[in-house]
């Protein structure tokens, strides 16, 4: 009887812990250091001029390729958005620099290069788009 | 086999092993909560087990595993179905291609399913597979070795991150990898070409 109280409370917690994951990795982070990120120092020749879309992806990511194809699309439905996507695999110093602990991680850039968001996991295309959205209103009206 | 090499395989192959794997993990966390590597050692367990150089301690919390010979542990249900998952994640680790599950989906799930919109790289659940191996490897000495608990706990950690897999998508093995970069386990730096 016991058992089955502990397979009972296996299966919930797992659940619970499936639901709160997949709720996290939508949730746009912004309480962050807001750090000026550099291109050239992740072998990019350059930033997009409203925003950027900075995804960090290793070979071992089963989620990244598909993260990918949403940032380009969305990268390719903007103008002046741009997408970099930079794989870790081999560069463990960027891991550290920014932290990066799970795959993908993707970063969204103001115009300046300065870190504005953060998403841990794979972000819904409509969350992604109402950050675009914001950090567009706010270069408009800085302009 | 005729045909050429794929450039990647149909995502939902994993899912579904993972599954499958779930499921046979959850009954081996049943098998352990009410097998040898949570009893105790009391009364009515000796009773069924005589052992002629178990001294029995009268209300002291001992574990019966403590007591069970090497074969007896070997031959724990919960130890023996845990072996065979281990194979089978050892199997997806060494050839991927033929592991049974992957090859009963192909056979009789896709053919049923629409063509795959997508296909993923083969390497994510390689590794993930090596992940469980493992993570059920550690329970699986440790029971060996008489440390109550280790079998249904190692199996109760592989069950979480395979339901995971199948239900939500998630792969823990996947997101690991970076901080085992992290602890220098795996990917050490390429040296500058």
């Amino acid at each position: 009887m016991s058992a089955l109280v502990g397979l009972a409370v296996l299966l919930t917690a797992t659940v619970a812990l499936g639901v709160f994951l997949r709720w996290r990795q939508n949730r746009p982070r912004r309480h962050i250091p807001h750090e000026i990120v550099q291109p050239e120092r992740l072998g990019a020749d350059g930033l997009g001029e409203i925003a950027t879309l900075l995804q960090f992806s290793t070979e071992l990511c089963a989620r990244c390729p598909g993260v990918h194809r949403t940032l380009s699309a969305v990268a390719a439905a903007h103008d002046g958005v741009r997408h970099l996507d930079i794989d870790l695999t081999h560069r463990p110093d960027i891991a550290r620099h920014f932290h990066v602990l799970q795959t993908p991680t993707t970063l969204i850039l103001d115009r300046n290069g300065a870190v504005q968001t953060r998403f841990g996991g794979a972000p819904n295309r409509d969350v992604l788009e109402l950050e675009l959205a914001r950090l567009t209103s706010e270069t408009a009206t800085h302009v | 086999m005729s045909d050429a090499p794929a450039r990647g395989i149909d995502p939902r192959g994993p899912r579904f092993a993972a599954g499958i794997t779930s499921a046979l993990l959850l009954v081996d966390v049943l098998l352990g909560l009410t097998g040898l590597s949570t009893a105790r050692a009391d009364a009515v367990w000796f009773a069924y087990q005589p052992l002629a150089e178990a001294t029995f301690v009268p209300g002291a919390a001992e574990w019966a595993i403590g007591y069970a010979s090497l074969a007896q542990r070997a031959l724990d249900p919960a130890f023996l179905l845990l072996f065979v998952i281990a194979l089978l994640f050892l199997w997806g680790v060494l050839s991927p291609r033929t592991a049974p599950w992957g090859v009963l989906y192909r056979k009789a799930v896709q053919p049923r399913l629409s063509p795959p919109t997508e296909l993923e790289d083969p390497r994510p659940p390689r590794f993930a597979q090596g992940v469980g191996l493992v993570v059920t490897a550690i329970g699986l000495a440790l029971h060996l070795a008489g440390v109550p608990w280790a079998l249904p706990v190692a199996a109760a950690m592989a069950f979480v991150a395979a339901f995971l897999n199948a239900v939500f998508g998630l792969c823990l093995g996947c997101q690991l990898y970076l901080l085992l970069q992290r602890m220098g386990l795996v990917g050490r730096e390429r040296a500058a070409a």
